[in-house]
């Protein structure tokens, strides 16, 4: 039997940056097939293309036997290849029926909704799913009506009936609990009985191993190996996912971590966390690992005080602190620095000065501002960075994003504070500018701070952290220290085992 | 953009220039236009402005659409109170401040927990409020004008105190020194150009955020509350819609001194020139005789214009 689709040697650049340097994906009729790799890997690229939304510079793509070059998703859904959205596309008000055919309805001679026909087509999509769908789901019934899950079948259904041979589903389970995954698996297996192929996108290995029938890794814009899912382990997909990563340059410490912990975190939760516990010493630096959106930023802004907690306690040296607020934090000694710094931390317009003074005002409960006694203690913390502007009176607009960045990391060195919370603080930063972060934070370190850090790029966990926690669904899932801080055992937590 | 159009489109040099070419134009319309108590008496008219318009400008550095439509009201509820307070009485003068001042920070309150507790948009709660106090206004007062300026509020605010100049100009120089001193040098200055500038960075650097944006809504209603006890003292006496006029100008004179109605900019210096050129402009257009809606016209035009011209320039220097 010939593959349904074949993609070979697919590249795409975007601007000076190649997102895909080799994509290559087979997939055969009535296959479940998975697509695997870390964030940047290129998987995205790749189905984009597939799918017709993103045109790629050469390559190969095969459809049924044929070549095919959609220009966009129109294109390819006409050719039998749809793309799943989980952000819902549905319209409340409309009832299932209307939904699943909106923008498509069948015509009468008249050109009016041919209403009989629509009924008629969905009563038949319907059918398929009476098993699973539950109770109030009906061709009538308003989607507003409807609970997620039975909302999720909607969309499925919305897919279906274009009738493509080809389904991409990307992260389709990311937002379903474990009752609507088994919902949304039964839907897949009922699909692959009917000879429709799917690519299934998804960042938990533990599903891919239950619905999948072969997993393409890629790494680096290049796919590296199609596995069996029968015949391989979740060891070996592991490995082909991080390669032989080269080590990532150390910035080892020169101090020894205290034994005392600082900071003693017990059973934070909240609506984002699940009973989180750690603890931090003075001279460490502790990672934060895992997957995006894990619960990682929420202990960050609920240490701060930004976010808030349904329960458990945080002590600071001896203290038990009561965050209500971030000034509650700031006053204890902490500190938080987002990588959203054009979000959560610059005053657009105001001059640098300003920028930085804002935390040392809140601080040391100063209320009023003397220029003078500030300007060079804020001007030692720029020069602690190698930040390089034009005075403090220039505002905070004319540095480049590297040297804001460092703007707002020397507003908490001013403060002198003792625990860092660093929320991937090097997201969207030049090289040059991360080396000096990293410099920075080492040094700290060494002084005696303790610094939690976050970082999408699981590189720069490795290089810099003496610790690493990674969290899974809120909660943690593996403590990472000494030999186990390599990229396999990081990647393994990530998706899901415990080291 | 070169050196001479970016000084053009500076907010200070563009209002120093209007009031130099209205006076200008003021003394070619009607000779004497421009003679010494002519100007002081301009002046006195800005001061009143000025006064209600530091309030303004408050409310409007920091920022979420932040303005005071209610200014009027405030006015004229302060007015009518200090006036039946002092009755005509140099001994009520004291009095009359701190009922009118209060009562208005009271309203004014109430405007900051209705913007900031409740989420109701400043445009909306401030016109809310106009309602509110003026039909209060017109209950209390049955409608009639009512109270008097004691004497010595008269001559402090029109006759010469020191140096030839009327004690209310010097209280408008204190106004101008006491609001650079809080917006440049108190943590609640800082505060409130940083939480126009981005609430959400002002709340992560630790600053009372909320508690600020009500207090701001506060002190625009004390200080048009004082405004109205000034304005008694100009008038003599007091009626419920004495205040009313003074809305769209205080908005005026913000956006000509420079702050942006985004927020987060600006300064009150700019805002004093603004009140003398607006003052100044409606004073040439009375001298062309020109009716009010004449003038509504063209306030409202030049307000128009103002944010047409500011909102280019602040797209040019991105």
């Amino acid at each position: 039997m010939s593959p349904v689709l074949e993609a070979r040697n697919i590249t795409k650049r975007f601007g000076a940056v190649t997102a895909l340097s080799d994509g290559s994906l087979t997939v055969e009729p009535g296959e479940i097939h998975a697509l695997l790799g870390a964030n940047g890997c290129g998987k995205s690229t790749l189905s984009k293309v597939i799918a017709g939304t993103v045109a790629p510079n050469s390559g190969v793509l095969r459809f049924n036997g044929s070549d095919i070059a959609p220009r966009s998703p129109r294109d390819a859904e006409a050719l039998g290849i749809a793309l799943f959205y989980q952000e819902l596309s549905l319209v409340p008000q409309l009832s299932v029926a209307d939904n699943i055919f909106l923008g498509h309805e069948r015509r009468t001679a008249a050109g009016f909704i041919d209403a009989k026909q629509l009924r008629h087509d969905t009563e038949a999509l319907l059918q398929r799913f009476a098993g699973v769908a539950g109770d109030g789901f009906s061709a009538d019934a308003p989607v507003s009506t409807l609970a997620p899950d039975q909302r999720q079948i909607v969309e499925i259904l919305k897919v279906l009936a274009r009738k493509p041979r080809l389904i991409i589903f990307d992260e389709s389970t990311a937002a379903l609990d474990r009752r609507q995954v088994e919902v949304f698996f039964d839907i897949l297996r009922s699909l692959k009985a009917d000879g429709v192929s799917s690519i299934f996108i998804s960042h938990r290995m533990d599903e891919i191993f239950a619905i999948c029938d072969r997993i393409t890794v890629m790494r680096n814009g290049v796919t590296v190996t199609t596995l069996t899912t029968a015949e391989t382990d979740r060891d070996t997909v592991v490995h082909a996912m991080v390669g032989e990563l080269a080590v990532p340059q150390r910035f080892a410490r020169n101090s020894a971590v205290a034994a005392e912990p600082r900071l003693v975190v017990s059973q934070l939760s909240s609506r984002r966390l699940d009973s989180v516990s750690f603890d931090a010493r003075p001279g460490e630096i502790l990672g934060l690992g895992g997957l995006q959106g894990q619960g990682q930023s929420a202990v960050l802004r609920s240490l701060f005080g930004a976010e808030p907690l349904t329960d458990g306690s945080v002590v600071l040296d001896g203290k038990t602190l009561t965050l209500r607020k971030p000034a509650d934090a700031i006053r204890a000694g902490l500190a938080y620095v987002s990588g959203d710094r054009g979000r959560d931390a610059a005053f657009h317009g105001r001059s640098i000065f300003e920028n930085i003074a804002a935390a040392s005002l809140v601080k040391e409960r100063r209320r009023l501002v003397w220029p003078n006694q500030l300007k060079q203690r804020f001007i030692d913390a720029a020069a602690a960075l190698n930040t390089k502007y034009d005075g403090l009176d220039a505002p905070i607009g004319s540095l480049s994003g590297g040297n804001q960045q460092k703007i707002f990391i020397s507003r908490w060195l001013a403060t002198n504070s003792q625990v860092l919370l660093f929320d991937d603080p090097t997201k969207g930063i030049d090289l040059a500018a991360k080396a000096d972060f990293f410099t920075l934070a080492r040094g700290l370190a060494d002084q005696g701070a303790s610094i939690i850090f976050y970082a999408s790029e699981d590189s720069e966990l490795l290089s810099l952290c003496d610790r690493i926690l990674v969290f899974n669904s809120g909660a943690i899932a593996a403590e990472l220290t000494g030999d186990t801080l390599t990229a396999f055992h990081l990647t393994n937590a990530a998706y899901g085992k415990a080291a | 953009m070169n050196r001479a159009t970016l000084l053009l489109t500076n907010p200070l040099v563009l209002a120093t220039l209007s009031i130099l070419a209205l006076l200008a134009v003021g003394e070619t319309l009607s000779p004497g236009f421009a003679r010494g108590d002519q100007i002081i008496r301009l002046l006195t008219v800005s001061a009143i402005l000025g006064m209600v318009a530091a309030g303004q400008s408050l409310v409007v550095i920091g920022g979420r659409e932040g303005i005071d439509l209610s200014v009027g009201a405030m006015i004229s509820l302060g007015a009518v109170l200090a006036g039946n307070v002092m009755a005509g009485s140099d001994g009520g003068i004291v009095p009359a401040i701190l009922v009118a001042g209060g009562a208005t920070f009271v309203v004014g309150l109430v405007n900051g927990l209705g913007v900031t507790f409740l989420r109701i948009p400043p445009l909306v709660m401030t016109l809310g409020m106009t309602g509110v106090v003026q039909g209060g206004l017109i209950v209390l007062s049955r409608g009639i004008p009512s109270g008097n300026a004691a004497p010595s509020l008269m001559s402090f605010v029109n006759r010469p105190l020191l140096l030839g100049v009327p004690g209310i100009l010097w209280l408008w120089a204190l106004v101008g020194i006491a609001m650079w001193f809080l917006l440049r040098r108190t943590q609640l200055g800082y505060a409130i150009y940083a939480m126009g500038s981005n609430e959400r960075a002002a709340e992560l650097t630790g600053l009372p955020v909320r508690l600020i944006r009500t207090l701001l809504y506060g002190l625009s209603g004390l200080m048009a509350g004082i405004t109205g006890v000034v304005v008694i003292g100009y008038t003599g006496n007091s009626f419920v819609s004495v205040g009313d006029q003074y809305v769209l100008p205080s908005v005026i004179a913000v956006v000509i001194g420079g702050i942006s109605l985004a927020g987060g900019s600006g300064n009150y210096f700019g805002v004093m020139l603004g009140a003398i050129a607006l003052t100044l402009l409606q004073s040439v257009l009375i001298t062309l005789q020109m009716e009010f809606w004449g003038r509504q016209l063209i306030f409202g035009g030049v307000l128009l214009l103002l944010m047409l011209l500011y909102g280019r320039t602040k797209q040019l220097r991105v």
